[in-house]
């Protein structure tokens, strides 16, 4: 039950990130958004360990079944690639703003239709 | 191009449904004690994460160095980088920092030692040190502190510690040896790298744009 509450929740998540990643205007809103569906998507791995009951994937912690090991492992992959293409995102963002000025993904698209205005 | 991206999205939910399928058979597992015992672990995940999908992690530390060179000469490359005025000292927020530095440093030591054996590892540990220099960097500002910390230096041993776990653990990985001292000696490694990194990336996004 608690693992079907969670995925529903990572659901929920990844599709505010998405909303938020295409409806947004803003390259930093779409970032952020981004980052929202990537930690649904974290939540869903997580939630994928469950088992009904489980222990904590740690010997000795007492008998029973121990929660899926493996997705655990894959989380960190999965943070670690999200920190890393936010940061890298974020370094580009500077640079449009930095040379263009705007962070509004329409007017950098019109902006290119008419040709860049000079600085 | 659209044509192509919907292409490859549809071969891409074609494997994803066959994989679902149970086509091919599932191979049989050890199970997870099996592993720990073998890595000499008793956190299974620890034992997965620097043992069984060792190349994984060893990517994904590569991932990570990447980025924190491409922020580097990214915005390196903006030429606008200037030295931030001095942040006027708070007395609350550096008794606070004093205080609170210790334990934070100690604790993520712990975190970083004990990772084999409970809930932790390298890159909690990384993420907590990265939190310490934050905080120090609140109370003293940031290029201060760059200065007091010899970022040139920290970032070489960063890159050391980088080649360390690629040679620790490469080279484990051919000799065949298994053990918990290499467990820790890769989670400390891990730890040192994260930690310097995020502390480069804070040090550049700060005296890029604002104050931190």
């Amino acid at each position: 039950m608690e693992g079907l509450a969670a995925v529903a929740l990572a659901i929920a998540l990844v599709g505010v990130g998405f909303w938020t990643l295409i409806v947004r205007r803003n390259l930093i809103w779409k970032l952020l958004g981004l980052n929202v569906g990537a930690s649904g998507a974290i939540l869903f791995l997580v939630a994928l360990a469950h088992r009904p009951g489980a222990r904590p994937p740690i010997v000795g912690l007492g008998p029973g079944p121990s929660a899926d090991p493996l997705p655990h492992a894959l989380v960190l992959t999965a943070i670690v690639i999200d920190f890393a293409t936010l940061a890298l995102a974020l370094v580009y963002v500077i640079f449009l703003t930095e040379h263009r000025h705007t962070q509004d993904v329409e007017r950098l698209e019109r902006d290119e239709e008419r040709g860049w205005p000079q600085p | 191009m659209r044509v192509l991206t919907a292409l490859s999205l549809l071969a891409l939910a074609g494997l994803l449904a066959l994989g679902v399928s149970g086509v091919f058979p599932r191979p049989e597992l050890p199970s997870a004690d099996e592993v720990a015992a073998e890595w000499g672990a008793e956190n299974v995940v620890a034992a997965i994460i620097l043992g069984v999908r060792l190349w994984d992690t060893l990517f994904e530390i590569l991932v990570y160095a990447m980025t924190i060179v491409g922020v580097k000469l990214g915005l390196r490359l903006l030429r606008w980088e200037r030295p931030l005025p001095p942040v006027a000292e708070t007395p609350l927020l550096r008794r606070s920092a004093d205080l609170l530095l210790g334990p934070v440093v100690v604790f993520a030591l712990y975190v970083a030692v004990s990772g084999h054996l409970g809930p932790g590892g390298g890159f909690p540990a990384g993420a907590i040190l990265g939190t310490a220099l934050l905080l120090l960097a609140l109370a003293k500002g940031v290029e201060r502190l760059s200065a007091e910390i010899h970022e040139p230096a920290l970032e070489w041993a960063e890159y050391g510690a980088i080649v360390a776990i690629l040679a620790l653990a490469g080279g484990l990985l051919l000799l065949g040896r298994r053990g918990s001292g290499y467990l820790v000696a890769a989670n400390v490694l891990i730890a040192l790298e994260v930690a310097i990194g995020a502390w480069v990336v804070l040090h550049r996004f700060a005296s890029s744009r604002g104050e931190v």
